[in-house]
């Protein structure tokens, strides 16, 4: 299986910091801080090599993790309108707007 | 792994196994101390360059991939209009 076909490229690509990117790259980050933790090293000023490439890679990897759900997402989203259209017969009552009155039944009191 | 149960153990969250009758034990983990005095400047280096690398390809890709779309909306939109 291909990871990105070539139409998604059809797509409009989303932007360059999504919440995917941002939430990997901050990931990646805290792994690197992590990693400081556990080998006794200052948290936040040791391997700030370490922090930037995990992090780095974190916004990489979100990115195209990204692009590929929009893909699936547009997918799905292709399909069920294909759907819809091959099929009016069942769909065709979506455009009146019923109101509540409308669908319940009469109110007899038993008294 | 080791490290991290090195940390648990001084935040006094684990405790130690009890000691088997041969006193001396020592674990792998102890015999390459590694001593962060001296930057390792290959990694750092390496490092450096290949986070600079892996955000020249992603702006590369996030700029081919906005003129990719760009053009195939035009292509689409052309096609629509039957020009002669």
């Amino acid at each position: 299986m291909v990871f990105l076909p070539d139409e998604s490229r059809s797509l409009p690509p989303p932007p360059l910091l999504n919440k995917g990117s941002v939430w990997l790259g901050f990931a990646g980050w805290m792994s690197a801080l992590l990693d400081n933790a556990f080998n006794q090293r200052p948290i936040l000023g040791a391997g700030v090599h370490r922090q930037v490439l995990l992090a780095s890679l974190g916004c990489f990897v979100g990115y195209q993790l990204v692009k590929r759900t929009e893909y699936m997402h547009a997918k799905v989203d292709r399909e069920l309108f294909e759907y819809i259209r091959h099929h009016p017969v069942d769909f065709h009552r979506s455009g009146e707007k019923k109101r509540i009155g409308q669908l319940l039944e009469d109110f007899h009191p038993i008294r | 792994m080791a490290a991290g149960l090195r940390a648990l153990r001084r935040w006094g969250l684990v405790t130690a196994a009890p000691r088997p009758s041969l006193a001396f034990t020592r674990s792998a983990s102890v015999v390459n101390k590694v001593s962060n005095a001296q930057p390792n400047w290959l990694g750092v280096g390496l490092a450096f360059g290949t986070s600079a690398a892996l955000w020249a390809l992603l702006v590369k890709q996030h700029n081919e991939d906005v003129m990719e779309y760009e053009r195939r909306k035009q292509a689409r939109d052309h096609k629509c209009r039957e020009c002669s």
